[in-house]
C-alpha cells in the first residue's frame, strides 16, 4: 500500500496515457539491455510503481459525467448525474 | 446587324445555360431509351417520355447509380443542362440516376450526398484516428433516450477512467439541426475534448432526416477534434455517417470503439509487470553467473593458501624439531650437571661412612676445636648423636680459623668418634 501511495505522489501530473507509455519504454530500455545492474534495478523498481499507478488509475476510476449547455433549449433535464469530485 | 459564326452562337448559348439555376441543378424524369457505353465507361443514353426526348450522358465515376440506366428503364435524373457545341445538341450531363418512384427525400440526400462528396466532406485521407485513451468525451446525443443510457452503460463497463461531456440536443424534427449544430460548437468551445460521439437511435429517413441535413454534415466536418458517429441502424447511411471520422454501427458499438477496454489494457499492465520481473531476474541470474566465472581467476591471481599453508607446516614442523633438538642437548647437561651437584652434595658424602661433626653451632674440622670432656653432636647418614671427646689437648682458641680449611689431621679424635 506504502508503494502505492508513493507512486500516486510521483506521477500524479501523468495522464493515463502518459503513465503507460513510460512503463513500456522503461520496459523497452530494460529489454535492450544495456545498462548497469544497477539502473536496471532502479528501472525495475520505476516500472513496478508506474504498473501500480498506472493500474489503481483504472480500478479505482468512477464515470465522471458532466452536462454543458446548449440551445437545447427548455425542455432541458436536471444534470445526468451529480460530479463525483 | 450583327453576323455570328456558329462557335459565337454555341459560345453564347452555353454561356446562358451556365448562368440558369434550374437547369444547372435539374431532376428530369423519363424512360431509358438509345442506351450505349463506350469502352471508356461512359452512359450515353435518351429520357423521353410521351412526347419529347432529352439526350443524357453519364460520365464514368461523373455520379451514382450509372448500374440503374437499363433500356426501357423509368428513372429520375440529376445534373446539368448543357449544349454539346461540335454537334449542337443539347444534353443532360447527369450525376445522379434513381429508379422512378423514389421519395422526395431520398433525391435530397443523393443530391446533398454528392455535392459534399465532391467538395471533399467524405474524403478517407482526412479521417482523423480515435485517441487511444481519451479522458473528456463529448456526446451529441438526446439527454432522455436510450442512445444516452447505453453509451453511460457502455462506458461504466469498459472505460470509466474517463469524463462524458454531455451536449444534449434534439434528434427529431424540425429543431433539431439548430441543437445538434449548437452541440457542436459548445463542445469546440470547451476546447479539451477529445472525441465526441454523435449518436441516434433507430428510425425512419425522415425521423434520422436532420443528420442528413448540410448544417449538420459542416459541423461534424469543422471539428477540431474525432468524431465518431452512430445514426441509427446499421444499415442506415447518413450524410453526418460519411461526414465523421468513424462510422459506428450503433451508440452502443460507437462506445466502444472509443472507449479502450479496461480489461485488456488490465492484463496489458500485467504483462508489463511479468516483463519486469523476468528481466530482472535474468540479469541478476547473469550478474551471478558472471560472479560465478570471475571467482576462479580471481583465485588464480592470489597465492595458493593451500600451498603457504603446507609450507608454514613443514615450517613449524623444522623449528619445532630444532627446538626438541636444542632442549634434549640442555636437558642433558642439566642431568649431568645435576649429578655432579649431587655427587657433591654432603648427604651422599654421609651416606658413604663419612660424618659431620658439630660443636655448639659449628662443624668441627679441626681437633684443635674441641677438648677433652666436651659434648659434640655428630650427624651420620640418617640421624644425629652426641658424644663426648676424649684423648685430646686442650684447644688452642686462637688458632681455630685460620686452620679451617686444612683437611682434618687429627686421627685419634676420628677414631675415637666412630669408636663411641
Amino acid at each position: 500500500m506504502q508503494d502505492t501511495t508513493k507512486a500516486e505522489d510521483e506521477f500524479k501530473d501523468l495522464t493515463f496515457e502518459q503513465a503507460l507509455e513510460q512503463l513500456e519504454e522503461t520496459v523497452r530500455a530494460m529489454e535492450a539491455g544495456e545498462l548497469s545492474l544497477n539502473e536496471t534495478t532502479a528501472l525495475f523498481e520505476k516500472g513496478m510503481r508506474l504498473a501500480n499507478f498506472c493500474g489503481d488509475l483504472l480500478s479505482k476510476a468512477e464515470l465522471k459525467i458532466t452536462q454543458i449547455q446548449t440551445a437545447y433549449g427548455e425542455s432541458q433535464p436536471e444534470p445526468a448525474e451529480p460530479d463525483p469530485f | 446587324m450583327a453576323v455570328y459564326s456558329v462557335s459565337e452562337v454555341a459560345r453564347y448559348l452555353t454561356e446562358i445555360l451556365r448562368e440558369d439555376p434550374v437547369l444547372q441543378n435539374v431532376w428530369v424524369q423519363g424512360e431509358v431509351g438509345n442506351l450505349t457505353r463506350s469502352a471508356a465507361g461512359h452512359s450515353y443514353f435518351s429520357l423521353r417520355d410521351g412526347s419529347a426526348t432529352l439526350r443524357c450522358v453519364m460520365f464514368r465515376g461523373g455520379g451514382v447509380g450509372a448500374d440503374l440506366i437499363e433500356e426501357g428503364g423509368a428513372v429520375i435524373a440529376h445534373g446539368r443542362i448543357a449544349l454539346y457545341e461540335p454537334r449542337g445538341d443539347l444534353q443532360l450531363i447527369a450525376d445522379i440516376v434513381q429508379p422512378e418512384g423514389v421519395g422526395e427525400l431520398q433525391l435530397k440526400l443523393e443530391e446533398l450526398k454528392l455535392r459534399l462528396e465532391k467538395e471533399g466532406l467524405f474524403e478517407p485521407s482526412r479521417k482523423r484516428p480515435l485517441p487511444r485513451f481519451p479522458v473528456r468525451v463529448g456526446v451529441v446525443t438526446s439527454p432522455t433516450g436510450s442512445v444516452w443510457h447505453d453509451i453511460q452503460n457502455v462506458t461504466t463497463r469498459r472505460y470509466p477512467a474517463v469524463e462524458l461531456v454531455l451536449a444534449p440536443a434534439l434528434v427529431q424534427g424540425q429543431e433539431a439541426v439548430g441543437t445538434i449544430v449548437a452541440a457542436f460548437d459548445a463542445l469546440e468551445r470547451l476546447n479539451d475534448i477529445d472525441v465526441v460521439i454523435v449518436a441516434r437511435g433507430g428510425g425512419s429517413l425522415e425521423d434520422l432526416w436532420p443528420f442528413n441535413e448540410e448544417d449538420v454534415a459542416r459541423a461534424i466536418f469543422k471539428s477540431k477534434t474525432p468524431v465518431v458517429s452512430a445514426i441509427g441502424h446499421e444499415t442506415d447511411y447518413s450524410i453526418a455517417d460519411l461526414v465523421a471520422d468513424v462510422r459506428a454501427p450503433t451508440p452502443s458499438a460507437a462506445a466502444e470503439l472509443v472507449m479502450p477496454d479496461q480489461a485488456e489494457l488490465l492484463a496489458g499492465i500485467g504483462m508489463h509487470r511479468r516483463s519486469l520481473d523476468s528481466i530482472i531476474m535474468g540479469r541478476l541470474e547473469g550478474a551471478r553467473w558472471e560472479l560465478d566465472a570471475l571467482r576462479p581467476r580471481l583465485h588464480r591471481g592470489l597465492p595458493d593458501f593451500d600451498t603457504l599453508r603446507l609450507r608454514i607446516d613443514d615450517m613449524m614442523r623444522t623449528t619445532a624439531g630444532h627446538l626438541r633438538g636444542t632442549m634434549q642437548v640442555a636437558g642433558e647437561r642439566v642431568n649431568g650437571l645435576r649429578g655432579k651437584l649431587e655427587s657433591l652434595s654432603p648427604s651422599d658424602t654421609l651416606s658413604r661412612g663419612y660424618a659431620i661433626v658439630h660443636s655448639g653451632s659449628r662443624v668441627v674440622i679441626s681437633s684443635s676445636q674441641v677438648g677433652d670432656g666436651d659434648l659434640i653432636g655428630v650427624t651420620v647418614a640418617d640421624g644425629d648423636f652426641k658424644a663426648h671427646v676424649t684423648g685430646n689437648a686442650p684447644r688452642p682458641a686462637t688458632r681455630r680459623r685460620t686452620k679451617s680449611r686444612k683437611p682434618p689431621t687429627s686421627g685419634q679424635a676420628s677414631m675415637d668418634l666412630f669408636n663411641d
